[in-house]
């Protein structure tokens, strides 16, 4: 059974008056399998924020379902949503999102302290986690203190700290140099052979080089996919940039 | 057309920007408003035609100053909260292309508006106010007054000028920050980094340690006069302490809290106590500021309260009977011949078919000494005598030797003394020995302690202990210290005859027996003067007061005081609750992306807005529970002080600081609604 189950996603704004109408998504249908390493991309404007913030429950559908697995988030009840978000999916974003009064330690006991766990459960929790990430030495230190690639893996720390089935990450590359990308590009690639499922939002063709599968949005339908197989980063790299030209020299193949 | 554009800008930014604007803008007028009252009643011919209505604009004037320079401190330190929330605004202004001159036009026409407003809104509630201040003046005079309203000249124009000038300086301070950013600074003058704050345990313990001492002090004082001297010792403490407790105090506090695992890791604690270490990092100082402020105001109101709702009880203290004579003579024997001063009252009463009541007539020795009352010894003050050293002053005892006829005759029992025997009373003050030794050499055995003997009153009535000893051999005790001198070379001993009585007059009335008899008074010293020397009634002066004469002095006073205190109130009372909602608005366009991330984190709305909630009630509330206990731990003091002013009731003291703190707080509680409501709907950015 899928993890994540998409379809007829539809999402339209309507500008206060009621005048304009913008279609954000027409028609998204896809799945994401147990264990997959999904990559989506498009241009700015292409639906990409407004699929996830869907997705993340906290934005709601025009038209369509979600289903996490089996579940249809459109009928969890509000009160429940922010546990349901917080039990299921584990956040990775561009800025970081890291609350700059705490601790990174403390940052990623929040979505812990917010379920309620006891501290000796969550320090249990954390001590695999950080050593995996490279972070232990660092967690009592203040985001301000700290790089950008260490507040990165704090971040992915918290969202990995409550065992989501899905990790949902929004560009995470983006405030990121090339060293810091390859070292969090690495991590994901891991953090994926360990069973982790993961759905990333990107621009970078590097990023979604190294995801096992690519999804490419425009004009608010998925429009295009390509499996990366055995193939290597290289050539998926490759495949990429090819279909991209594609998308934005207007090709119409399905 | 130019103009009208710019003034457009300027009228749009202001009702954009309507939560930090209205406030501000209600500031102003409350402001103005206050400040014509105060003028009005300055310069109210109404007023100033009343008996004691000068006293009251003498204090008014006085208050109208300080009501002005906080009005000027309290606008430019809101207005830069204002400023500070629209830099941003103005730099992109900035980049568009509009040049810091046009910015300046701008601002210009900002601050035309909101003079025009603020002047507009202030003088209009002010005049409509005004009357009812005006009356409730006449009130507190206990006088009657006419219901025409009546807009003062002279007040619109004093108010105009002098909040044109302070609207001018705002306007050269904003353009002056205007002019020294340069756009890219003004973009982002809101983000910047923070370090997180560091606990100092050495201030914080040595905060608690200072705190201590000044509230020892101030329970463990005793005396009034010594009061007077430490009130000011331990308010400074008070106000260091207060300070490094808010700043220093509260973070370690946070980081304890912190330490505490179990606690800490709760929904509820974390976000809370974590934000509320760099919150009070950040508002210390301001928060410090606040209780202060609120004590102060508390402390004034409550002094100022209680002297207004005492007056009748100081009065009663310091003019012990309606009608009060005391005669001082140089021998002994002239006390008992005091007929024709007696004549006089009889006269007064006779003429208007009225008796005396609670009558006063005794002779009396007193003299001033240093009492050790613990083994009963009362040294003559002999010695040079400092009557400013507060410190020894606080032993110094008003001592008077009466004959036990006159007490008996007072009070109407029959007691015979043993020679050495005396009756004692004392007032203000125990007396724990059994015996009153001289240190001329005579001494006496207490042979009962009496409290059905009313103290007489006169200056000192409530500032110094002070002891009555009635005696057998009166002329025989007095005779061996009448020789003696104090330091400053006039005798030591004083004797007086005092002689008062209640009537059953109305004001007026008892207003006019005193005239006469004061008249009468007058007549009898020139046609002693004129009698040949040394014949028997040659007295050394006398005084003569009456309650109904000295009321409306006292009112004038203290009902000034009280109006004054009541309006300082107001003013504080309002910067204070300002100074806060500014300061939780602007936290909450801070805290707003924090409180998205927490929400993309999982937390619940309500969640989210359980810890706004406690936040918001801890920095709104810790200044004013700090100002309850500061108030409480003044109490002692001030009652003291209060003493001064021969205020001694202290069950109305207390009921007047609970009624003050109660109201002062149910203030608090309605503006801290308005406060969090709007810092919800900024964090949750639902504006």
């Amino acid at each position: 059974m899928s993890i994540l189950e998409v379809q007829g996603l539809k999402k339209t704004y309507t500008t206060r008056l009621g005048g304009s109408r913008v279609e954000a998504l027409k028609n998204v249908t896809f799945r994401v399998e147990e264990g997959e390493y999904v990559a989506i991309m498009g241009e700015s404007g292409s639906g990409k924020t407004t699929l996830l913030n869907i997705l993340a429950a906290l934005d709601k559908p025009t038209g369509g379902v979600v289903k996490l697995d089996g579940r249809e988030m459109g009928a969890i009840r509000e009160a429940e949503l922010a546990a349901f978000r917080r039990e299921h999916l584990g956040f990775v974003f561009q800025d970081f999102n890291l609350l700059d009064t705490f601790s990174l330690e403390d940052n990623i006991f929040l979505p812990l302290v917010l379920a309620g766990e006891r501290p000796e459960e969550m320090e249990r929790r954390l001590r695999p986690i950080a050593k995996k990430l490279g972070i232990g030495e660092i967690l009592k230190k203040y985001p301000y203190e700290v790089s950008g690639g260490q507040k990165q893996r704090a971040a992915v720390a918290r969202a990995l700290i409550i065992g989501p089935r899905l990790i949902l990450a929004d560009e995470p590359t983006g405030a990121l140099d090339s060293r810091a990308t390859d070292e969090l590009l690495r991590l994901f690639g891991e953090i994926n052979q360990g069973g982790q499922t993961i759905l990333m939002v990107t621009h970078s063709v590097r990023a979604a080089s190294h995801a096992g599968r690519v999804l490419f949005i425009r004009d608010g339908e998925v429009f295009h996919q390509l499996y990366r197989g055995a193939g290597s980063e290289m050539e998926q790299y490759q495949r990429i940039t090819d279909t991209l030209t594609m998308l934005t020299t207007g090709g119409e193949r399905r | 057309m130019k103009g009208g554009f710019y003034r457009r800008i300027a009228w749009s930014g202001m009702r954009k920007n309507g939560r930090l604007y209205v406030p501000f803008l209600l500031t102003c007028m409350g402001m103005v408003g206050m400040f014509y009252i105060v003028s009005f009643l300055c310069y109210s011919p109404m007023l100033g035609g009343m008996a004691g209505g000068t006293v009251m604009q003498m204090l008014l004037e006085l208050g109208q100053w300080v009501i002005a320079a906080f009005a000027v401190l309290f606008l430019f330190y809101s207005h830069s909260f204002l400023l500070r929330r629209r830099k941003k605004e103005f730099g992109l202004y900035n980049i568009l292309g509009m040049g810091k001159g046009n910015l300046a036009l701008v601002l210009l026409w900002e601050s035309v508006l909101t003079g025009l407003l603020a002047l507009a809104g202030g003088l209009a509630g002010g005049i409509a106010l005004a009357k009812f201040a005006e009356l409730g003046m006449v009130f507190l005079l206990q006088a009657r007054a006419d219901y025409a309203l009546s807009i003062s000249v002279e007040a619109v124009w004093q108010t105009v000028r002098l909040f044109g000038v302070i609207f001018l300086l705002l306007f050269l301070d904003t353009i002056r920050q205007v002019r020294l950013a340069n756009p890219m600074e003004l973009l982002h003058s809101e983000a910047a980094g923070e370090r997180p704050p560091r606990a100092n345990w050495l201030l914080a313990v040595l905060g608690a340690l200072i705190l201590g001492a000044a509230y020892w002090l101030a329970v463990s004082v005793k005396e009034p006069l010594k009061a007077f001297l430490w009130f000011f010792v331990a308010v400074l403490l008070v106000i260091v302490a207060t300070y490094l407790l808010f700043m220093a105090g509260s973070v370690v506090v946070c980081r304890l809290l912190q330490k505490r695992k179990r606690y800490y890791y709760q929904t509820r604690h974390f976000v809370s106590v974590s934000s509320m270490a760099y919150r009070m990092k950040r508002n210390g100082a301001g928060l410090a500021s606040i209780c202060i402020l609120c004590t102060m105001v508390l402390v004034m109101l409550m002094s100022t309260v209680c002297l207004y709702v005492g007056t009748e009880d100081s009065l009663r203290t310091r003019y012990p009977r309606h009608l009060n004579l005391g005669v001082k003579v140089e021998e002994p024997g002239q006390l008992g011949r005091m007929e024709r001063e007696r004549a006089l009252f009889e006269e007064a009463l006779a003429a208007r078919g009225l008796a005396a009541e609670n009558v006063l007539d005794f002779r009396c020795a007193s003299f001033e000494a240093f009492v050790d009352a613990a083994s009963g010894e009362v040294m003559l003050d002999e010695s040079e005598m400092h009557a400013f050293d507060l410190g020894t002053l606080a032993d110094m005892w008003e001592c008077c030797l009466v004959p036990v006829e006159d007490y008996n005759a007072m009070t109407g029992r029959n007691v015979i003394l043993e020679p050495g025997e005396a009756l004692l009373c004392t007032a203000r003050t125990g007396y724990a020995g059994d015996q009153v030794s001289l240190s001329s050499g005579q001494s006496w055995r207490i042979r009962e302690r009496v409290e059905d003997f009313e103290i007489n009153g006169g200056d000192g009535a409530l500032l110094t202990p002070s002891m009555y000893l009635f005696i057998g051999d009166f002329e025989e005790a007095v005779e061996p210290l009448l020789g003696l001198e104090s330091g400053n070379g006039r005798p030591l001993v004083s004797l007086k005859w005092v002689y008062g009585m209640d009537v059953e007059a109305p004001e007026e009335e008892q207003a006019r027996m005193a005239g006469e008899i004061r008249d009468g008074l007058a007549r009898l010293k020139e046609e002693a003067e004129g009698e040949a020397d040394g014949a028997g009634t040659r007295t050394r002066g006398w005084t003569f007061e009456s309650v109904a004469e000295e009321r409306l002095g006292f009112y004038s006073l203290y009902g000034g005081l009280f109006f004054l205190g009541v309006l300082l109130g107001i003013v504080f009372l309002f910067a204070a609750v300002l100074i806060m909602y500014y300061k939780q608005i602007c936290e909450g366009y801070e805290d707003q992306a924090r409180f998205g991330i927490l929400q993309k984190v999982g937390m619940t709305r309500k969640e989210i807005r359980d810890s706004v909630n406690s936040q918001v009630l801890t920095v709104f509330f810790l200044p004013l529970l700090a100002a309850g206990v500061h108030l409480a731990f003044a109490f002692p003091m001030t009652r003291k002080l209060l003493a001064l002013f021969n205020l001694g009731n202290t069950g109305l003291m207390i009921r007047v600081a609970v009624g003050c703190y109660l109201a002062f707080a149910l203030f608090y509680v309605v503006v801290y609604r308005f406060t969090s409501r709007a810092y919800y709907g900024i964090v949750s950015g639902d504006h």
